[in-house]
């Protein structure tokens, strides 16, 4: 072991999920997501998406908007400053596992 | 993506390499390149009977003529605003049909929208330089020629696209502004028209917006169709 701690011992419990990841990544990059767009993007049901986005609002990492267009009701999710910064740093965690994994195997 | 937990052993690799799978499918929900082009086109062609009519020409019994094309430069102050806003209200209303965020968009409409200022401002330097200085008797060198071609409406087109294909991370359409700008600041001459004996003043004018609108139309077209494909 070297002095630095391993990047596993950093990781976020809330983060490090791979949908809650694909969600975070989704909203990251549109800015803005619709609930069905992310339902149809990650493959979930309506119920397993909800719980996702229930922790990662909890969390502070996303905002859950609900309104309608027209009749139709619509819920939109906002990533977070928080929520940015925490993928950010997911991500720079896994480029380091990776590093780390690759600097051992040779 | 799956809706399971990552294991322990997951290989972060493997997950990295999903999220920027995941992040380059919602870059193409969000596109809607072919919609920038074929307002960009529209706005071409417009111009091109402003600029025909607009266009002061006083010929000399020696044959030499002078012009001031006007009407362009009344028709584009307008035409830019509008045209990047109508970009950006059809790329918005887009994404947010598909569920998406459009803000992406927003860059490139505000940059495209400045620009409007850059062939007036230059326009009236140019005026208020050779108001107190004399016109060169010498050529003017090439470079001059490619600047002036670079800050009129369709240098600053291409200039504008860079930066959508930049926001948009679109080789494909950076490939294609990079051949654009080629065409209408080295091939083109758009500052000057084509000259007699073929063309004159205002048809030499023309033509080069013609070849324009339709290289833009074109693209809108083949931009059109593969995102089609990709759906």
């Amino acid at each position: 072991m070297t002095d630095a701690a391993h990047p596993v011992t950093g990781l976020d419990e809330v983060v490090h999920q791979r949908v809650r990841l694909g969600i975070l990544t989704v909203t990251h990059e549109a800015r803005r997501v619709e609930f069905g767009y992310l339902r149809t993007q990650l493959e979930l049901t309506a119920g397993n998406l909800s719980k996702h986005l229930s922790v990662l609002e909890e969390a502070g990492l996303i905002e859950v908007e609900k309104g309608y267009e027209g009749r139709r009701g619509r819920t939109w999710i906002t990533l977070t400053d928080s929520g940015a910064a925490a993928l950010n740093e997911e991500i720079g965690r896994l480029k380091q596992l990776i590093a780390r994994v690759e600097t051992s195997g040779s | 993506m799956t809706a399971n937990s990552i294991p322990a052993a997951d290989d972060p690799r493997r997950l990295l390499s999903d999220l920027r799978a995941l992040a380059h499918r919602v870059r193409l929900h969000q596109r809607m390149t072919w919609v920038a082009l074929l307002v960009l086109s529209a706005a071409t062609f417009a111009a091109i009977p402003v600029d025909w009519f607009g266009m002061e020409v006083n010929c000399q019994p020696d044959g030499g003529c002078q012009f001031a094309r006007n009407g362009m430069l009344w028709y584009w102050i307008p035409a830019t605003p509008l045209a990047y806003a109508a970009i950006a209200f059809f790329y918005l209303r887009a994404a947010r049909a598909r569920g998406l965020g459009g803000r992406r968009v927003l860059p490139y409409a505000i940059t495209g929208a400045v620009t409007t200022i850059v062939f007036p401002a230059a326009w009236l330097a140019v005026t208020t330089y050779f108001e107190s200085h004399p016109i060169p008797d010498q050529p003017l060198p090439y470079w001059w020629f490619v600047l002036d071609r670079l800050v009129m409406p369709w240098g600053m087109i291409g200039v504008t696209l860079l930066v959508l294909a930049w926001l948009e991370r679109n080789v494909a359409l950076l490939l294609f502004t990079l051949g654009y700008l080629a065409l209408v600041l080295l091939v083109l001459p758009m500052n000057f028209g084509f000259g007699p004996p073929h063309f004159g003043i205002r048809a030499g004018m023309a033509v080069p917006q013609i070849i324009v609108g339709v290289v833009l139309l074109v693209a809108a077209l083949g931009f059109r169709r593969a995102a089609r494909r990709h759906r």
